[in-house]
């Protein structure tokens, strides 16, 4: 009769429930926490239940797994890795449980001169790419008549310059986009644009042989450096010197003094197209990527090559060098074609993997921003200093263009890297800048 | 002692020296200890029975020895130069390696960095030969950078400097101011002792613009430093699909076959598939053709049935008018004659049953003879009345008319005379232009604007001559008539031409059924002459007219017409 006439246990434990909490809630937090020695006991037991089993793969599966290499490192692997996880005390706790041994594949625990290699591999593996904001496109300026292949902008970066197929030179404001100038008098593509910033003068050159200098006070143009014997494809300014280096479909780059228009220097040594040309004030002063598939560093004193560069399988059609970190990158088509390179004897850094087309252009700013630029309209954001991708855009065409007219053929960023200046096929020269919150 | 260790000591794997040969190799550690010492031992002359002089020292300063039956090359006399000339030695680095990439750093500068290893491929985080000091990569220094430009600019300095200097015409040379005088001494061998004599020295004045006095020969340029290794791998070979990606067709000419003969026109045409294919045309273009022609057709007999109507109201009305203005017109006459005004028809009615009586009355033949002349004067005087009747009415009619109607009217009167056309105003003398302008102006031949059209075929814009008379007197065979010459033609005459083409020289008979019309045919006087049909022969004008207009079809043709006539009619009843 008395069993019956207690009440229910359900009510009766939410109210000590209940009451309990009144009691402890005004006591420390972590006299709620279970302590760790429950924590562990209660993981134990669980992996001892549950886990034992599988601690360790199947004998077959090991063997199988054994001579395998690493894999491929995921090249689009997370770019922005978050905060450590909130599970780490846990892990902790599981890890001072487990005394299983990690299982090491088998090349690994052998002691060979390739395992040691691999493991090297790996561990140099952690450096952490830096963040950089998003890019994205913010002005599409359409005023020329061809393909856009050369741009290039002031060193008091108020305009930017850019040569076309439509044989002239334009003149942009930098900030508003509005057309300043045409100028005309190449008569075929113009392929390279230089603007001095030690003289008044820009400096273009054309598929037309013709290597012009034009005074920026007059608008006109006041020299010629005649000599190419074919269509001249880059051009670059010395930093330092008054010296002028084009390179063309000749195999030649040419090295001109700026002021008595003679050819100091001609870098022959390629044997085909020279495609792109850069100079830096320091050790190797000229750089020439060729379309016989390598780069040269030439020392410019003796008009010689100091290194040559073989590593590329297709021909390298950009260049770029970094304003501050003595290194470079040169860009080809097909896999691994971005490679980067450590200056002055040109040893191999790494290569940008991940964009798997013909790089027409790369362009590098001062914080690490590197940009590729490919001829299907592919546009790749890396961190220079690891060679991370963090950001894969597609250039789209202009209104009234073909599909395949999404091509880039030239980029550049401003003097202060904060917009990229690509020009492209579809006739227009897109303005990207960097996104900010 | 040195034995000793070498022989506690295991063999090295690798000698480091450099060495030509590998038989030295092998030779040299079994004489290290008498290494100083050595002396090539030559044997006696006639103990030279199996010995082979092989080294310079065999030798000594020359001479062979003929009993040994052996080349031999005394001092390298005739030896060929360059037999091991391009095989490198085997050179090994300190730890004992063979340097393989020795080929490529063969012939080239010392300071150029040949990449020709495995490191090189290595991505430099990985190498190992590396200390991290080698892997920053920091920009040079200032200085370093300034040195290296002062470096760059002083060379090509040079470089610039001989450049422009050859560009630049010769600095002209001073006449004077090279002139210098030497003391000359002659020597011994002349007889006369020693007579010193002081010698000027000038340079020969050069003309700057002189052609270069010696060919200008070009040497050809040395051969090019050696291929750098290649560091990546030989490319792939292109798989069957990338193959059937690339493959692009032949051509195949359509006119050629492969062996550049000409394809036949008839091959050419089966080959290209025109006939092959049968065009499907849809039904319903022909149902909706069809459709229209049903409308259309629909719509001209409805238009048609229209007009009709309108034309049959439009002749009611006016057949009633002129009843109308008949009857007006009857009793304006009735009153004209005196005759009182007839009342009403019932009236009339009534006068035409008593006429009718009347009729009859004379019919009886009850009257006298007197009445006969009353007969003749009466009949007299009716036919004078219709003609006057006739030509009231005529003038009415005319009056009614417009200007131009009655112009038409008289001019489908034939009989007119000239005069009295000019009279009415239909005959005008015609203005010819050259007449009202200056003749000299004009003595040119003026080309009308469409004068000689490309696609038109009147080469003379208008005929040679004008007149038919001039045609005429060509057409005509005159001069050959008087000459004689009269058979040829019949006598010249239509009796005589018509009799020759009448004659049945072949007895073949008359001609039964000539060519169909010909007989109606009028006999010409000149040569044929086309004149042009302006006629708008399809009425492709006037479509095109109306549709310039751009009214509907078929609504207004007949309406329209219609319409006209009633306004016309409208404006002949308001005159």
């Amino acid at each position: 009769m008395a069993t019956t006439a207690l009440p229910p246990l359900e009510s009766l434990f939410k109210t000590s429930a209940k009451r309990t909490r009144a009691i402890f809630a005004s006591a420390p937090d972590d006299g709620f926490k279970e302590d760790e020695k429950s924590a562990r006991m209660r993981l134990s037991v669980k992996v001892n239940d549950e886990y034992r089993d599988y601690k360790e793969l199947p004998a077959s599966l090991l063997s199988q797994q054994g001579p395998v290499g690493p894999s491929r490192p995921k090249t689009n692997a997370k770019m922005i890795t978050a905060g450590p996880s909130a599970d780490t005390n846990t892990a902790r706790i599981i890890a001072t449980i487990d005394k299983t041994p990690t299982p090491q594949p088998s090349t690994f625990s052998s002691s060979t001169k390739l395992s040691q290699a691999l493991t090297l591999h790996k561990t140099t593996r952690t450096i952490k790419p830096t963040y950089h904001a998003p890019w994205k496109l913010v002005r599409v300026i359409s005023g020329h008549l061809g393909w856009v292949r050369s741009v290039a902008v002031e060193p008091g970066n108020k305009w930017f310059a850019t040569g076309a197929g439509d044989r002239v030179i334009k003149i942009w404001d930098l900030a508003s986009g509005e057309l300043k100038l045409s100028l005309t008098g190449h008569i075929s593509t113009v392929r390279g644009l230089a603007v001095s910033p030690r003289h008044p003068y820009l400096f273009s050159c054309g598929e037309d042989k013709m290597v012009k200098c034009w005074d920026l006070e007059a608008n006109k143009v006041i020299r010629h450096y005649h000599g190419h014997l074919s269509g001249v494809y880059s051009l670059a300014l010395h930093p330092t010197l008054d010296v002028l280096v084009t390179a063309g479909r000749d195999a030649s780059a040419r090295v001109w003094d700026m002021r008595s228009k003679a050819q100091v220097h001609i870098l022959s040594g390629h044997t085909g197209t020279v495609a792109d040309v850069k100079c830096q004030d320091s050790e190797p002063q000229v750089i020439t990527g060729s379309m016989d598939s390598t780069v040269r560093l030439w020392d410019l004193a003796a008009g010689k090559t100091s290194v040559t560069l073989t590593h590329h399988k297709k021909s390298v059609r950009a260049l770029a060098i970094h304003p501050t970190e003595y290194s470079f990158a040169s860009g080809s088509a097909g896999g691994n074609n971005i490679k980067k390179w450590k200056c002055p004897e040109g040893a191999f850094v790494f290569n940008f993997s991940g964009h798997n087309a013909i790089i027409n252009t790369l362009s590098v700013n001062a914080e690490g921003v590197f940009f590729s630029g490919a001829d299907n309209g592919s546009l790749t954001f890396w961190d220079y200093d690891t060679g991370t991708p963090f950001q894969n855009m597609e250039d789209v065409p202009q209104p009234g263009s073909l599909e395949a007219e999404a091509g880039v053929f030239c980029s550049t960023f401003d003097q202060t890297g904060t917009r990229l200046i690509t020009g492209g096929a579809d006739k227009t020269i897109k303005v990207y800048a960097e996104q900010t919150q | 002692m040195a034995t000793a260790l070498a022989a506690l000591l295991p063999k090295p794997l690798h000698n480091p020296v450099v060495s030509d040969d590998e038989d030295e190799v092998v030779q040299q550690p079994a004489q290290t200890s008498q290494t100083v010492i050595t002396r090539p031992t030559r044997p006696p002359y006639g103990q030279r029975r199996g010995w082979k002089p092989t080294t310079p020292e065999d030798f000594g300063d020359g001479g062979s020895y003929p009993e040994c039956h052996v080349a031999q090359y005394p001092i390298e006399m005739g030896r060929k130069k360059g037999s091991s000339g391009n095989t490198i030695a085997l050179q090994v680095d300190s730890e004992g390696n063979v340097r393989y990439d020795a080929i490529a750093h063969q012939g080239q500068r010392p300071d150029k960095i040949i990449q020709s290893q495995f490191k090189d491929l290595v991505p430099l985080h990985y190498r190992k030969d590396l200390d991290d000091s080698q892997r920053i990569m920091d920009r040079p220094s200032e200085e370093s950078v300034q040195a290296t430009a002062d470096k760059t600019r002083a060379a090509l300095e040079k470089l610039v400097n001989g450049k422009i200097k050859a560009a630049q015409p010769k600095n002209v040379p001073d006449s004077q101011g090279k002139t210098s005088f030497i003391r000359y001494t002659p020597g011994q061998q002349n007889g006369e002792g020693l007579k010193q004599r002081i010698i000027k020295m000038s340079e020969v004045v050069e003309d700057p613009l002189e052609p270069p006095r010696f060919k200008h020969k070009k040497i050809p340029r040395g051969p090019p430093s050696p291929p750098p290794p290649v560091l990546r791998s030989p490319p792939r070979k292109a798989t069957a699909a990338e193959q059937k990606e690339w493959m692009i067709p032949p051509c195949i000419s359509n006119w050629k076959n492969n062996k550049g003969f000409t394809i036949p026109l008839d091959k050419r045409l089966a080959a290209d598939g025109r006939g092959l294919q049968d065009i499907h045309i849809n039904d319903n273009f022909a149902k909706f053709s069809e459709a229209l022609f049903v409308a259309d057709r629909h719509a001209r007999e409805e238009v048609r049935q229209r007009a009709l109507m309108q034309q049959k109201l439009a002749q009611k009305e006016k057949e009633s008018k002129e009843e109308n203005l008949r009857m007006l017109a009857q009793r304006a006459r009735e009153e004209r004659g005196g005759i009182a005004p007839k009342p009403t028809a019932a009236s009339q009615a009534a006068m035409k049953s008593t006429l009718a009586d009347y009729g009859s009355d004379s019919g009886s033949g009850s009257e006298s003879e007197g009445s006969e002349e009353d007969e003749d004067a009466r009949r007299i005087r009716d036919e004078m009345r219709a003609e006057k009747r006739r030509e009231r009415e005529r003038e009415l009619r005319m009056n009614n008319m417009g200007a131009e109607q009655r112009a038409k009217q008289l001019a489908r009167q034939q009989n007119r005379d000239i005069s009295e056309k000019v009279a009415l105003g239909l005959a005008k003398p015609t203005l010819s232009k050259e007449s009202m302008l200056d003749s000299r102006l004009f003595n040119q031949e003026s080309l009308s604007g469409n004068f000689a059209d490309e696609d038109s075929y009147n080469l003379y814009d208008r005929p040679l001559f004008h007149g038919s008379t001039a045609a005429a007197a060509i057409y005509k065979a005159r001069g050959n008539i008087t000459e004689g010459n009269e058979e040829s033609f019949g006598g010249g005459t239509d009796e005589g031409i018509g009799k020759a083409l009448g004659n049945d020289r072949f007895g073949l008979g008359q001609v039964r059924v000539g060519f169909e019309g010909a007989s109606e045919q009028e006999i010409r006087e000149g040569p044929v002459q086309f004149e042009k049909d302006t006629g708008d022969v399809f009425g492709l004008n006037q479509f095109l007219d109306e549709a310039k207009t751009g009214k509907k079809r078929g609504l207004d043709t007949g309406a329209s017409g219609a319409r006209k006539r009633q306004q016309l009619e409208k404006a002949s009843e308001l005159e």
